[in-house]
């Protein structure tokens, strides 16, 4: 049901106290937030801001100092909201002595999921985030691209309906990255609830239907990622095969209308895009040195003018 | 044996204790929830305390409110799974940190002991079996509380808890699942060092005998007809045997050395089978000592020979002093038939310390006598004279028929056991100036033996509720404590539970030299125990703080394990007597005791930690 609040914190704050009981630092300062089901939403801030106390305050690892944090209605600080959710690290705080398939079965049981049913799900997860031929390797070898695979795969192992992922693409190479990002888009189409944080805004604008900014424990902007990247006035054109004579014959029309030409040239595409055309080429062309594939693409151009009043 | 405190029936110990009654609140079951409530609302308190402080009453109060409320259904709501899947990974985590290396120290103890210790003593039993017994007690107990104190904080410093209590895991699990992965870990470990001391004690006192011909002499009765030859056995293992040998082919090998051999005759020939006995579970049947003092006049003790350890107490020689042991619930089947058939015996077992007040002959023992008495009609059987040596167990025969002090036949089964069942054993000294010191488990009447191997279980079985209760504080303390704090915590808890009489003696001022802060400061002054101090408002203050520190310490010495208790049954074994059933049932429902105790606490502990602080 869309529009149901999956996630709500009234007020929420959080001081660190020393031994003493001394105040140490104010690390979340009274947050109101609601994330409702079927969104990705994204935390987003420079480190320190909050993010991964929110997280963990959302997962009962911390308490509140003041104020409430409700999942799916229910106090943070109660177990059984667990049965629900899936959590991924920061970083892949597994034992390093169990193989994939161990530490697969052993988070299955702590869901006190049936023997069978959690062969079965251990076997589509393994799949999914595929380390199929490490399945029988110790965490203590893999890498830490696979170390985040088996950490995703432990947040799935039971079906849940909201899943907290704490920086989920860092330590992964760029194809890693667009898979883990294809994930997330999988699951939200799925159904599922997903808060992530990171400081990777990129991945965030990708993925994201949802952000809200924290810096020094404060939120600063929290809206829907398409509204508040649109730049009201600014107007892009994207255009292919456009003659010289016809580009100026566009500068003309805008001067004429008094709007200010901010840019027209061709554009580049980014670095993510090429890397993963070059990667993809070659797997599908072993042994073939693959250069300027991008400069087979149609030239395009693309001009962001500012429009005058009006426009 | 040694026997200081008698071992009640079970249900007498769980239900009433020492008093009369359930309501007098002696009984380990009234004591264990008074300690329960007491804990319970002193930690409540305290909880309550600190939140008022940090967050005011309102919410102190709702804190405290749902710490209750949420909690024990929290509780109720624990998972066998997933204490399984916890244990099997605290398991997995054992082993991936080497735990079988204790193994290895193990198999090196039993090597050095194989060359260091030797059967050049009258026991070799008692000592090859208490060391092995103490060596496996100490490794296992330092094992348990290195793997238990460590694994928790560890897994707060990896932050691997974090994935953990972010599934439907309650506090509970956690901390019952180290406890059982623990003690699977040291219940393996155990069960192959019981083997490997069961077969290096087998193997070390394994030996046999040949008969040394030169010494044999042909016996003869008065007609001149052979009965045999007897002679000595060769020397091998630091003894050698009196023996006997039959003209038709057997024949008896005398107990030495706390063992006995076979005699079988394979054609023309002795051979002397393995030894035989070494390793007993003997039951006995204990009863009531009193004594006699020089005049004849009863008394509860006898007298003190200097300055010694009051559990025994003695009877001069050649007086009419004499230590009375009366033995309720005597039966017919309590006599044992004669191997030969010719009728039955009454088995009394008796262990007499020797105080020698002049050194005497000092190859004899010293002389004693001892008779059997009923209690109701004081008919008494003749004295029979025995030469007792310090600290062995001496063995009687009593045969049914029996000549009374009046020269009357009389039988043990219609003359001298009372009609409620009760019999006298009256010990003597004949010696003059020469003293026998008893102790009331020092005479016995033997029961059926018992199993031996069954009795080394039973032993191992105490180590192992020891390791348990280890296992179950130190995962506990490791709920609120670094790893180093856990153990030492676990470390003082186990050592103030050794010396626990101690400790209830500075707590209830029955020790000499005033509590802790009074003993201190005398042994600043280098002051004796006894010199009382100057009253001045500084001692007053002094004292207070004791008494304040002494009434903290009897707290304490509630929860405070008997670990010597607890230790002191593999004595049990290694004196040969079997582990009274009483005694096993009453370890086990403390072990278990502990274990929910500590799971409780520790589950509150955990819960209202902050994992991610």
């Amino acid at each position: 049901m869309p529009g149901e609040a999956v996630i709500e914190t009234r007020a929420l704050s959080k001081i660190y106290r020393d031994f003493w009981g001394r105040q140490k630092v104010r690390a979340l300062k009274a947050l109101d937030l609601e994330v409702n089901r079927g969104e990705i939403f994204g935390l987003l801030g420079p480190n320190g801001s909050g993010k991964t106390t929110t997280i963990k305050l959302l997962l009962g690892l911390l308490f509140p100092t003041e104020g409430q944090a409700l999942v799916f209605g229910k106090d943070a600080t109660d177990v059984s909201k667990n049965e629900k959710i899936g959590y991924l690290p920061e970083e892949s705080y597994l034992y390093k002595f169990l193989n994939a398939e161990e530490t697969l079965d052993f988070y299955g049981r702590l869901f006190d999921i049936p023997a069978e049913v959690r062969k079965q799900r251990i076997d589509e997860l393994i799949k999914l985030v595929k380390i199929e031929r490490a399945r029988k390797r110790q965490l203590r070898e893999y890498s830490k691209g696979m170390t985040r695979r088996i950490g995703l795969a432990q947040a799935l192992i039971n079906d849940p309906d909201l899943i907290l992922l704490d920086e989920p693409t860092s330590g992964l190479d760029p194809i890693g990255t667009r898979e883990m990002k294809d994930m997330i888009l999988e699951l939200r189409d799925q159904g599922k609830t997903i808060v992530m944080c990171s400081h990777l805004l990129a991945d965030v604008q990708d993925v994201c239907d949802r952000i809200a900014i924290l810096h020094q424990g404060e939120l600063k902007e929290l809206g829907r990622v398409d509204s508040l990247l649109t730049v009201d006035d600014v107007t892009q054109i994207r255009a292919r095969n456009l003659s010289d004579a016809c580009q100026n014959e566009l500068r003309d029309v805008i001067a004429r209308h008094e709007g200010e030409l901010l840019e027209m040239d061709n554009p580049t595409t980014t670095l993510e895009d090429l890397f993963l055309s070059i990667v993809r080429d070659s797997e599908a062309r072993p042994g073939r040195r693959v250069v300027g594939a991008s400069r087979n693409e149609p030239e395009a151009v693309s001009a962001g003018a500012a429009a005058g009043d009006g426009e | 044996m040694v026997l200081e405190k008698e071992i009640l029936p079970f249900f007498q110990w769980l239900l009433r204790g020492e008093g009369a009654t359930v309501a007098e609140g002696e009984g380990a079951l009234v004591l264990f929830a008074v300690v329960l409530a007491t804990v319970f609302v002193l930690s409540l308190v305290g909880g309550f305390l600190v939140s008022l402080i940090r967050h005011g009453p309102i919410r102190a109060g709702e804190i405290a409110y749902n710490t209750l409320t949420v909690g024990f259904s929290e509780l109720a709501r624990t998972s066998p799974r997933r204490i399984g899947a916890l244990a099997s990974v605290a398991a997995k985590d054992s082993v991936r940190r080497r735990v079988w290396v204790a193994l290895i120290l193990f198999g090196l103890i039993l090597l050095s002991a194989g060359w260091f210790l030797q059967a050049n003593n009258t026991q070799p039993a008692r000592l090859f079996l208490s060391f092995v017994l103490t060596a496996t007690s100490y490794l296992i107990l330092l094992l348990s509380l290195l793997l238990s104190a460590f694994s928790l904080p560890g897994d707060f410093r990896t932050k691997t808890l974090y994935t953990i209590v972010t599934k439907p895991v309650r506090a509970g699990d956690i901390v019952l699942g180290r406890m059982l992965g623990f003690t699977l870990v040291g219940t393996a470990l155990l069960v192959v060092m019981a083997v490997a001391s069961w077969v290096f004690v087998n193997g070390s006192l394994s030996h046999t005998h040949k008969v040394d011909l030169e010494t044999l002499e042909a016996l003869r009765d008065p007609d001149g007809q052979s009965l045999g030859q007897q002679g000595l056995s060769s020397y091998d293992l630091f003894h050698k045997h009196d023996l006997t040998l039959d003209p038709d082919g057997g024949g008896v090998v005398e107990a030495a050395h706390g063992h006995t051999h076979p005699v079988v005759k394979g054609g023309d020939r002795y051979v002397i089978g393995p030894a035989e006995g070494f390793v007993r579970a003997r039951v006995p049947k204990r009863g009531k000592l009193r004594f006699l003092d020089r005049k004849g006049v009863e008394t509860a003790r006898g007298i003190s020979v200097g300055s010694e350890w009051g559990y025994r107490s003695y009877i001069q020689g050649s007086t009419q002093a004499a230590a009375i042991w009366t033995f309720d619930g005597v039966k017919a089947s309590n006599l044992v038939d004669y191997e030969d058939g010719g009728g039955s015996y009454l088995p009394v077992e008796l262990i007499v310390r020797v105080y020698r007040s002049y050194k005497g002959e000092i190859e004899r023992g010293i002389q004693g006598s001892i008779q059997l008495r009923n209690p109701d009609t004081e008919v008494k059987t003749n004295l029979r004279t025995f030469y007792a040596k310090d600290a062995t167990i001496d063995s009687f025969q009593f045969a049914n028929e029996q000549t009374s002090t009046d020269q009357q036949p009389i039988t043990i089964l219609n003359d001298l056991i009372s009609e409620d069942g009760r019999i006298e054993v009256i010990v003597q000294a004949l010696d003059r100036n020469q003293y026998f010191g008893f102790a009331q488990a020092d005479c016995y009447l033997r029961l059926p033996e018992g199993s031996a191997l069954w009795n080394f279980v039973k032993g191992y079985l105490s180590i192992w509720m020891q390791m348990v209760i280890v296992i179950a504080v130190a995962v506990t303390a490791s709920t609120f404590l670094k790893g180093p704090i856990a153990m030492l915590f676990t470390v003082a808890f186990l050592i103030l539970g050794l010396n626990r009489d101690f400790f209830v003696k500075i707590a209830t001022e029955q020790s000499f030299g005033g509590g802790p802060i009074e003993s201190a400061v005398r042994m600043r002054l280098q002051m004796n125990q006894m010199s009382p101090f100057d009253p001045s408002p500084a001692v007053t203050v002094m004292q207070s703080l004791d008494d304040l520190l002494e009434l903290m310490m009897l707290g304490l010495s509630y929860v405070l394990p008997d670990f010597s208790t607890l230790l002191g049954r593999v004595t049990f074994v290694a004196e040969g007597f079997s582990i009274p059933a009483d005694a096993l049932a009453r370890d086990f429902v403390v072990c278990v005791a502990y274990v929910a105790g500590a799971a409780i606490i520790g589950y509150f502990c955990l819960r209202s930690r902050e994992v991610a602080k």
